[in-house]
C-alpha cells in the first residue's frame, strides 16, 4: 500500500472524549470498568457485565442543537471525528483551517459499523409493530439505514469528497484503512477519517448471549488468556483517525510519526456446511504475513502486536495458533478489549488508536499481557479477528 | 499502469426474472415487475405496491446447508453470484481464492430478520429468540455467505452505501483490481423489502400509490423494490490468460457526498456534478463520448429535477439520452444501481436503451432526452450509470466497451 500518515485522533469511550483522555486510557486503563447494563434493563440480564459510555455527552463537543433525531451510534461518530479532525490541526471551533474554507471538497470520511443503528431499528419496529406504522416518525426513519450515522457526519463536518460505511465484522475498522488508501490513491480526498463506532444496545447484548459468547459477572474473563477466560464482554465507543498522503501532510505541516504501512486481510471458510461461526488461526495468519509483505517487512522487525483477543477462548485462541505460526514465539501483546470490551465494527479502530498514541508519544499501554513492552517500539502489528473466519492486520510505524 | 477490469459475467435476481439476459429483455419489452404486495400486510400502511421478487426458491440456487445458514438477502446474493460465475464460464474450483475478493453492496441487508427476531423477543421474551437465526443475522454476512459460495479467500466487505451501493460496490471493486489488491472481484450488490423499511419510505411521502413515473410531470413518488445483480470482474491479464470473453469494460467512478441533509439532494447538486464528472474524466472521455445514462430516476419530485439539471449541466445540454428502469422494476434500493449497472452491460453489449415506461407528459423541471415507453436503439461504446442515495451520496460508473476506455485515462494510470 502507499503508505498513510495518521495525523490525528478523536475517541469516545467509558470515562474519556477526546485525544488526551484516550492517552491517558492507554496508559492508565489496565481493566475497564465492567457493570451492570444501564442503558437497558439489568434486572432482566443477572450477572451482565458490559462497557458503557454512561457518562458521554456530545453537548459539550457539539452544541445542544440539532441532536433530537440523531441516534447514540451517530453522536459517538460526530463527536470521535470532530475531536480527530480538530486533533489533526484540520479544523478549529469545528471550521476549517485549511484553505479558503472549501476544504471540505477534498476530505471525507470512511468507517466501520458492524450492526447499524440497532436502537433506531428496534425503536421503529416496535412502533410499528405495537401500535401501528403510521405512526413511524419519519425523521427517526432514515436512522435505521446503516449508512446515516455516517451521512451525518459529513453533514455536521463538511466532509464532501467520500463518504463510505465499511461493514466486516470486527474487522471492518481495520478495512476503511485500505478502502480510504484506495480513495486516496484515485485523487478523491486529500485527508480522510478512518475508524468505526458501535453503540450498546440490548439487541446486540441479546444476540452475543443467545450464541453464549459472553462471560457473566463471576466467570473469568481475560482477553488474552485463552486457557482462563471464559467469554467475552461487550463495549461501545468510537475511535476515528485521520489519514493522508504523506506529501500532503509535510505540505500543510502536521506532523508525519507514525505511518501504516501495510495491510492485509482474508477470509478462510469453516470446514464443516452446517456452521457460520469460524474462529480461523488460517485467516489471521494469512492476513498478517500479507501485512507483513505489503510493509516490506520480516516477522522479526514486530516489536509488539495490538491483540484483538476479547476473552471468548477460542476466540483468543485462533490468534495465539497465528502469531505463533508467523513470529515463532511470543511477542509483547496489547490487550486493548480488556481495557473497551469487545466494540466490534469499532474494535478494529480502539486497536490502531492504541497503536498510533503507543508510537507516537512512547506510551506503554497498560491493558496487556506480561510479556515486556520494549521500551523503544516502532513496528507493530494490530490485528481484528472475525467471528466469521475473517481477519484483517496492518502494519503501523514510528518514523 | 492499473490494469483493466472486465466484467465477464452477470446473475441478476429481479423482479422481472433471473439472469441478466431474460431481465434485459423484460426491460426492452417495458413490462412492469410492479404488483400488490404479498410478503407482508400493507393495511395500515397507506400503499400496497411494490416490485416485490414473488417466485423466489432458494433452493432452486442454493445448496440446502446455505438455504439453512443464509436469510433472503444472502440468498439473493448467492443465486445471483453463482449464475455470474457461469455465465464468466468460471467453474466452482478455477479460481484462485487468495486473490478473488467479494465486494457487495446493500442499504438494510438481512432487514426481514431482525424483523423477524423482534417479534419473537416481543411475543416471548429473549427465550423466544433463536440462536440460530442470531447467526443469520448481520450485514457483514452477505459477502461471507457469497465467499464461501465461489471460493474466494480475498477480501470480504460490505459497503452499505443506501441506493448507491451497487455504484459503490462496483467501483471499489474495480479499483481493487487496478491496483494490484485482487485478479478477481465478485461485486454487486442486494436487497429485500421490509416492512418498517417500506413503511418509512411512505412516512416520508416518498411512494406513489400504484406506478413509477421516472422525469414525469405527474410523477406521484418511487414505488420501492428488491433484487441483486452479482457481477465477475476480472483484470484484464486474468481473462485474457483463460480466455474469458468480456462483456464490458468497467471505466472510471466517481462519488461524493452533498453534506446536505440525510435524505434530500443538495438543491444545485454540487455532489452529482462532481460524481458525474470525474466517473467521465477518470475513464479519459469527455462529456461528448457519453452515449446513454442510465439515470438514478427514482420518480420523487425532488430526485428527477436535480438530476435532470446536473446531466444537463453535465452534458452541456447535449440531448444524449437517458432512461431510469425504475418505472419498471420500482427502486432496488441498495439493489438498485447494480441492477442498472446489469442493464447498462446489457446495453454496451446489444445497443437496446431500455424505456421509461409511465411517461406521458413532459416535465419543464426535468429536460432531459428521455427513452419514453419504448426502447430504442444507438450508440452504445460509453454508457453512464448514475446513483444518489440517503446520507447524500453520489455515485456514478462508466461502462464500455471492451478496450474502448482509452489506454491513457487516469483510471488506468
Amino acid at each position: 500500500m502507499t503508505p498513510l500518515v495518521i495525523t490525528g485522533l478523536g475517541a469516545v469511550t467509558q470515562g474519556a472524549v477526546g485525544r488526551e483522555a484516550f492517552e491517558r486510557a492507554t496508559r492508565e486503563r489496565e481493566v475497564g470498568a465492567f457493570r451492570a447494563p444501564t442503558l437497558f434493563d439489568e434486572s432482566r440480564w443477572p450477572g451482565a457485565r458490559v462497557i458503557e459510555a454512561t457518562d458521554f455527552d456530545p453537548a459539550p463537543v457539539l452544541g445542544d442543537k440539532g441532536l433530537r433525531n440523531i441516534d447514540r451510534l451517530t453522536k459517538f461518530f460526530l463527536v470521535a471525528s470532530r475531536n480527530a479532525l480538530e486533533d489533526a490541526g484540520l479544523k478549529r471551533d469545528a471550521k476549517w483551517l485549511s484553505g479558503d474554507g472549501s476544504f471540505g471538497r477534498r476530505a471525507g470520511v470512511c468507517a466501520s459499523t458492524a450492526y447499524g443503528s440497532l436502537e433506531s431499528m428496534v425503536e421503529l419496529h416496535r412502533v410499528a409493530l405495537l401500535e401501528s406504522p403510521r405512526y413511524l416518525n419519519p425523521a427517526r426513519f432514515p436512522n435505521t439505514v446503516i449508512n446515516a450515522a455516517l451521512g451525518y457526519v459529513s453533514i455536521w463536518e463538511d466532509l464532501r469528497a467520500v463518504n463510505a460505511t465499511v461493514c466486516n465484522g470486527n474487522c471492518g475498522a481495520l478495512d476503511s484503512i485500505l478502502v480510504a488508501e484506495s480513495f486516496l490513491g484515485t485523487d478523491r480526498a486529500d485527508v480522510i477519517v478512518v475508524g468505526g463506532a458501535e453503540a450498546m444496545h440490548e439487541a446486540l447484548f441479546l444476540a452475543f448471549e443467545r450464541l453464549e459468547a459472553m462471560a457473566p459477572d463471576g466467570q473469568p474473563h481475560a482477553p488474552g488468556d485463552d486457557e482462563r477466560s471464559r467469554g467475552m464482554r461487550l463495549g461501545e465507543g468510537s475511535v476515528m483517525l485521520t489519514v493522508e498522503r504523506e506529501a500532503f501532510a509535510r505540505e500543510r505541516g502536521a506532523p508525519c510519526n507514525v505511518r501504516i504501512t501495510g495491510f492485509g486481510t482474508s477470509f478462510e471458510p469453516p470446514s464443516s456446511e452446517v456452521m457460520v461461526i469460524n474462529l480461523s488461526a488460517e485467516a489471521i495468519e494469512r492476513a498478517t504475513t500479507l501485512a507483513l509483505a505489503d510493509a516490506k517487512l520480516a516477522p522479526s522487525d514486530i516489536d509488539a502486536v495490538v491483540s484483538s483477543a476479547n476473552g471468548y477462548s477460542a476466540y483468543d485462541r485462533a490468534e495465539k495458533t497465528a502469531l505463533a505460526a508467523v513470529f515463532g514465539g511470543p511477542k509483547p501483546r496489547a490487550l486493548t478489549k480488556r481495557a473497551y470490551g469487545e466494540t466490534l465494527g469499532a474494535g478494529g479502530a480502539f486497536a490502531l488508536g492504541t497503536a498510533y498514541v503507543a508510537l507516537d508519544r512512547g506510551i506503554v499501554p497498560a491493558a496487556r499481557d506480561s510479556a515486556p513492552w520494549p521500551s523503544d517500539a516502532r513496528r507493530l502489528l494490530v490485528l481484528t479477528t472475525g467471528f466469521y473466519g475473517n481477519a484483517t492486520a496492518v502494519v503501523v510505524e514510528r518514523a | 499502469m492499473g490494469s483493466r477490469v472486465y466484467v465477464t459475467g452477470a446473475g441478476v435476481v429481479s423482479s422481472l426474472g433471473y439472469g441478466r439476459e431474460a431481465f434485459q429483455r423484460a426491460l426492452i419489452e417495458g413490462r412492469s415487475g410492479v404488483s400488490k404486495v404479498s410478503g407482508f400486510d400493507t393495511s395500515a400502511i397507506g400503499r400496497d405496491f411494490a416490485a416485490e421478487v414473488k417466485d423466489f426458491r432458494a433452493r432452486d440456487w442454493l445448496t440446502a446447508a446455505e438455504a439453512r445458514r443464509t436469510g433472503r438477502c444472502s440468498a439473493f446474493c448467492i443465486a445471483g453470484a453463482r449464475m455470474a460465475l457461469e455465465d464468466a464460464k468460471l467453474p466452482q474450483g478455477s479460481i484462485n481464492g487468495e486473490r478473488t475478493a467479494v465486494v457487495l453492496g446493500t442499504t438494510m441487508g438481512e432487514v426481514a430478520l431482525i424483523e423477524k427476531l423482534d417479534r419473537a423477543w416481543v411475543a416471548s421474551g429473549p427465550d423466544g429468540v433463536k440462536d440460530v437465526e442470531v447467526s443469520r443475522y448481520g450485514t457483514t454476512l452477505l459477502p461471507i455467505h457469497v465467499a464461501r459460495a465461489v471460493g474466494a479467500r480475498g477480501m470480504v466487505l460490505t459497503l452499505p452505501a443506501a441506493c448507491a451501493a451497487g455504484n459503490y460496490a462496483i467501483g471499489f471493486g474495480a479499483d481493487l483490481i487496478r491496483r494490484g489488491r485482487a485478479d478477481v472481484v465478485i461485486t454487486g450488490a442486494s436487497e429485500i423489502i421490509g416492512q418498517v423499511q417500506f413503511s418509512g419510505f411512505v412516512r416520508l411521502g416518498a411512494v406513489a400509490p400504484d406506478r413509477c413515473q421516472p422525469f414525469d410531470l405527474e410523477r406521484q413518488g418511487l414505488i420501492v423494490g428488491e433484487g441483486s445483480a452479482i457481477f465477475v470482474l476480472e483484470s484484464e491479464e486474468h481473462a485474457m490468460r483463460r480466455g474469458a470473453i468480456p462483456l464490458a469494460e468497467v471505466g472510471g467512478w466517481g462519488i461524493a457526498c452533498d453534506a446536505f441533509h440525510i435524505t434530500r439532494p443538495h438543491p444545485d447538486g454540487e455532489g452529482t456534478l462532481h460524481a458525474l464528472r470525474k466517473a467521465i474524466s477518470d475513464s479519459g472521455f469527455t462529456a461528448a463520448d457519453v452515449d446513454f445514462i442510465n439515470a438514478h430516476g427514482t420518480a420523487t419530485k425532488a430526485n428527477d429535477a436535480v438530476e435532470a439539471r446536473c446531466l444537463n449541466e453535465v452534458f452541456e445540454g447535449r440531448r444524449v439520452p437517458v432512461s431510469s428502469i425504475k418505472s419498471m422494476i420500482g427502486h432496488c434500493m441498495g439493489a438498485a444501481s447494480a441492477l442498472e449497472a446489469a442493464s447498462c452491460i446489457e446495453t454496451v453489449r446489444d445497443g437496446w436503451y431500455p424505456p421509461t415506461i409511465h411517461y406521458s407528459q413532459r416535465d419543464p423541471e426535468c429536460d432531459v432526452e428521455v427513452v419514453a415507453n419504448e426502447a430504442r436503439r444507438g450508440a452504445h461504446d460509453v454508457v453512464l450509470n448514475n446513483s444518489l442515495a440517503f446520507g447524500g451520496y453520489d455515485a456514478a460508473v462508466i461502462f464500455a466497451k471492451p478496450g474502448k476506455i482509452p489506454s491513457e485515462a487516469p483510471c488506468l494510470r
